[in-house]
C-alpha cells in the first residue's frame, strides 16, 4: 500500500484534490459537480494530445507537430464536409489524415538518426502551412473550399454551419458526464493498457532507457517508434475533431497555443524528457490539474497572460524540485555507502 | 580547399545562390543590388537570434524562449522610449532585459538542473505573458522618430543595421575560431564529461551560452523595432523555431559541438530568402511555413544520406584494407 502512496501519481492526485478544494473555497460555484465535469470540455484537447505524446516522450523522443495536426485535422474535416461528404465520414477522413501525418513523422524518426525535435519542428511548419494553404489551393484549383460566406469570411471565422448532429457530439452527456470526457477516459484506458500491459509498451520503455540494449535484444525499434508517433498524431487529430465540434467551426489555426500546456502536462505527469519513464495516469492527472487551475484562475478574474506565466513557473518549479530531490537522494545514497564502508 | 567545398556552409550558400538565380530568371528585379540588400535587411533579426541560439546548440542545449525574450526586450525598448528616455539608455535597457532573461534560463538549467527544453518552454510562456502584462495587451505605437531613424542610416547604399550585423557576425566568427574561451562551447557540447575531466568550466560555459542567446535576442529586438516602427504583442513569435531551423539548415548540429557562426548566418539568410523569393514570384504568403518545413526536412534528410554514404564507404575501405593486410601475411 505504501508503495502506491509514495508514487508521483499519488502526489498528483493529492495536489489535484487540494487544488479543487482551494479554488472552491475561494469561489464556491466551483464545487458544483456538474460545473467540474463540464469544465473538462475546455481542456479535453490538451488531454487528447498529451496522453499519446507520453508514449513518444517515453522513447526519448518528442513530437511538437501535434498542434499543427490539430489544425490540419480540423480543416480537413471542414473541407471534406463542404465537398459534400457526410460530416462523420469527414471526421473519419480527418483522423486518417492525422494518422498519416504521424506515419510521416514516425518513418523519418525511426529510419534516420535525425533528432526528433528537428523532424517534428519541420513537420510543425509543414502540416501547419498545409492546413493554412489548403483552402486557398482548392479555391485556386476551382473547387469550392469554404462556406457560403466566401473566402474573406472563411479567413475570419473558419468553416461554419456544420450539422447539428456533429455539434451535439460535444454537447451530449451520459447521466451528468459529458461525452468528450468519457472519450478521453476511454482513450486513456486504451493507451494505459497498451503502455503498461503489453509487450509493445515494454519496448517503448526499453527504447527510451537504453536504445543499444533494445537493438541488441531484437526489439522491433522501427515499428514500435512508428506506432508511437502515429498514436501521438492520432490523438492530436482527435483533439482537432473534438475541438471543431466544440467551437462549431473548422479552422486551420485551431489549438495553436496548446503546445506549452500539452508538453507541460506530460512532463508534470512524471515522464522524463530524456526517456524511459512516464505513465498515462500521471499525464491524465497532471493535465486535469493544469486544466482546472486555468479554469479556476479564469473564474477568479486572472487574465490569460498571467495564467501563462503561472503555468510556465509551475512547469519549471516542478522540474527543478524533481531534479534537486533526485540529486539530493543520490548524494545521500553515496554518503550512506561511504559510512558503511568506513564502519567496516 | 576540397574540405571547404564539401562543407554545409558551401552547400547552403550554393543553394541560396541557385534559389536567387532561378527566381531571377522569372523576375529579373531580384538581381538588382537594391533588392538583394533588401533581402539581407529583412533577414537581420532572424540572423541575430540564430547566432545567439547557435551558442546554446553548440553546448548540446536548446533554447525555445528566444522569440519571447526578443518580444519582451522590444516591449521594454518601446515602453522606455515612450517614457521619454534617451535612445541609448532605452537600447541599453532592452539589452539588459535580454541579458537577464537569458541568465534566468541559465540559472534554471545549470544550477537547478532543469532540462533545457523544459526550462525554456516554461520561460517561453513566462516572457510572452510578462510582455502582455507590461503593456496591458495593447500594441506599443507612436514610438519617437529617433528609433525609426536608426534603420534609415545608410553607408555605401547599405543600411547601417546590415553593417552592424556583419560586424557582429565577423566578431563572433573570429572569436569562435581563435579565442580559447569561445572554443569551450565546442568542447562542452562535443563531450561534456570529457570537458569536465579536462578541467574546463562546463557549467559557466553553458551559463554563458544561454545568456548570450538572450543578449542576441535583445539585439534582434532593437533591429526589428526600428524597422517596423511599433511593437505588436506577437512580435518575434515563432522566431525560436525558425532560429533552430536556420541553425540546423546552416549545419549547426543539435547533438552539440558542430557548427560555425557563418553557417548559422547563411542558414538564417536562406530561411528568409525563401520567403522573399516567394514574394518576388507572387506566391501567396500563406505557403511560407509549409515551404520552410519542407526545406528543413529536405536539408536534414540529404545530410543524413550523405553522412550514411560516407560512413559506408569508410567501412568498405577499412574492410578492404584489412583484407589486403591479411593477404600479406597478417599479424607477424
Amino acid at each position: 500500500m505504501s508503495r502506491y502512496l509514495r508514487t508521483w501519481e499519488f502526489a498528483l492526485a493529492v495536489l489535484l484534490v487540494v487544488e479543487i478544494l482551494v479554488l472552491g473555497a475561494i469561489n464556491p460555484t466551483f464545487y458544483d459537480p456538474e460545473n467540474l465535469l463540464y469544465a473538462t470540455l475546455d481542456f479535453m484537447h490538451i488531454l487528447f494530445a498529451a496522453l499519446p505524446l507520453t508514449l513518444v516522450i517515453i522513447t526519448a523522443g518528442i513530437d511538437i507537430s501535434g498542434v499543427s495536426v490539430m489544425g490540419l485535422a480540423s480543416i480537413t474535416l471542414g473541407l471534406a464536409w463542404v465537398a459534400g461528404i457526410n460530416v462523420f465520414l469527414a471526421a473519419g477522413i480527418a483522423l486518417l489524415v492525422g494518422a498519416l501525418a504521424g506515419l510521416f513523422n514516425g518513418l523519418l524518426v525511426a529510419k534516420t538518426d535525425v533528432n526528433p525535435l528537428v523532424i517534428t519542428l519541420g513537420t510543425l511548419f509543414m502540416f501547419g502551412g498545409l492546413a493554412q494553404g489548403m483552402p486557398a489551393l482548392l479555391d485556386f484549383l476551382g473547387f469550392k473550399a469554404y462556406g457560403s460566406a466566401g473566402l474573406a469570411a472563411y479567413q475570419y471565422e473558419g468553416i461554419t454551419g456544420l450539422p447539428e448532429a456533429f455539434i451535439a457530439l460535444t454537447e451530449g452527456t451520459l447521466g451528468i458526464v459529458p461525452v468528450p470526457l468519457l472519450l478521453v477516459l476511454a482513450f486513456a484506458l486504451v493507451l494505459g493498457v497498451l503502455l503498461h500491459r503489453t509487450r509493445f509498451g515494454r519496448y517503448l520503455y526499453l527504447i527510451g532507457d537504453n536504445p543499444e540494449a533494445a537493438r541488441y535484444s531484437g526489439v522491433p525499434i522501427v515499428r514500435a517508434l512508428i506506432y508511437a508517433y502515429v498514436l501521438s498524431a492520432l490523438g492530436a487529430a482527435l483533439a482537432g475533431v473534438m475541438l471543431t465540434s466544440y467551437m462549431t467551426s473548422a479552422r486551420a489555426d485551431l489549438g495553436g497555443d496548446a503546445l506549452l500546456p500539452i508538453i507541460t502536462a506530460v512532463v508534470l505527469g512524471g515522464a522524463d524528457i530524456l526517456g524511459g519513464s512516464g505513465t498515462i495516469l500521471g499525464t491524465l492527472l497532471a493535465g486535469a490539474m493544469l486544466g482546472y487551475l486555468r479554469q479556476g484562475l479564469l473564474a477568479l478574474g486572472v487574465t490569460n497572460d498571467l495564467i501563462q506565466v503561472v503555468v510556465g513557473a509551475i512547469l519549471i518549479a516542478a522540474m527543478a524540485t524533481k531534479q534537486l530531490a533526485h540529486a539530493w537522494g543520490e548524494r545521500r545514497l553515496k554518503r550512506r555507502a561511504l559510512a558503511k564502508r568506513e564502519r567496516r | 580547399m576540397r574540405r571547404w567545398l564539401s562543407s554545409r556552409e558551401a552547400l547552403v550558400t550554393g543553394l541560396l545562390v541557385l534559389l536567387i538565380l532561378i527566381t531571377g530568371l522569372i523576375n529579373p528585379n531580384v538581381l538588382k543590388f537594391r533588392s538583394l540588400v533588401e533581402v539581407v535587411n529583412a533577414s537581420l533579426s532572424l540572423l541575430l537570434i540564430t547566432l545567439g541560439e547557435m551558442f546554446v546548440i553548440l553546448t548540446r542545449g536548446i533554447d525555445v524562449s528566444v522569440g519571447s525574450t526578443a518580444g519582451l526586450a522590444a516591449v521594454v525598448l518601446g515602453l522606455s522610449l515612450n517614457l521619454g528616455w534617451p535612445l541609448s539608455l532605452a537600447i541599453l535597457a532592452a539589452l539588459a532585459t535580454g541579458l537577464v532573461a537569458g541568465a534566468l534560463n541559465a540559472v534554471g538549467i545549470t544550477l537547478l538542473r532543469v532540462p533545457p527544453i523544459i526550462m525554456t518552454l516554461g520561460t517561453l510562456g513566462i516572457y510572452r505573458g510578462l510582455m502582455r502584462i507590461l503593456t496591458g495587451g495593447s500594441w506599443i505605437e507612436n514610438l519617437p522618430q529617433n528609433i525609426k531613424a536608426l534603420h534609415l542610416w545608410h553607408f555605401l547604399g547599405v543600411p547601417f543595421f546590415v553593417w552592424g550585423t556583419l560586424l557582429v557576425l565577423a566578431l563572433t566568427a573570429y572569436l569562435t575560431w581563435r579565442a580559447r574561451p569561445a572554443r569551450y562551447f565546442y568542447a562542452v557540447g562535443d563531450n561534456p564529461e570529457g570537458a569536465y575531466f579536462l578541467g574546463l568550466p562546463v557549467r559557466p560555459t553553458q551559463f554563458a551560452a544561454y545568456t548570450l542567446a538572450g543578449l542576441f535576442a535583445a539585439l534582434a529586438a532593437v533591429v526589428f523595432t526600428s524597422q517596423i516602427g511599433f511593437v505588436s504583442m506577437n512580435a518575434a513569435e515563432g522566431y525560436e523555431l525558425k532560429a533552430i531551423a536556420a541553425n540546423v539548415v546552416g549545419g549547426v548540429s543539435l547533438t552539440g559541438g558542430v557548427g560555425t557562426p557563418l553557417g548559422a548566418a547563411v542558414g538564417a539568410l536562406f530561411m528568409t530568402a525563401v520567403h522573399s523569393m516567394l514574394i518576388f514570384l507572387g506566391v501567396p504568403g500563406i505557403w511560407d511555413n509549409a515551404l520552410a518545413g519542407v526545406i528543413l526536412l529536405l536539408v536534414v534528410y540529404l545530410d543524413y544520406h550523405v553522412r550514411r554514404t560516407l560512413e559506408y564507404r569508410r567501412r568498405q575501405a577499412r574492410i578492404q584494407g584489412e583484407a589486403a593486410w591479411e593477404a600479406e601475411g597478417g599479424p607477424s
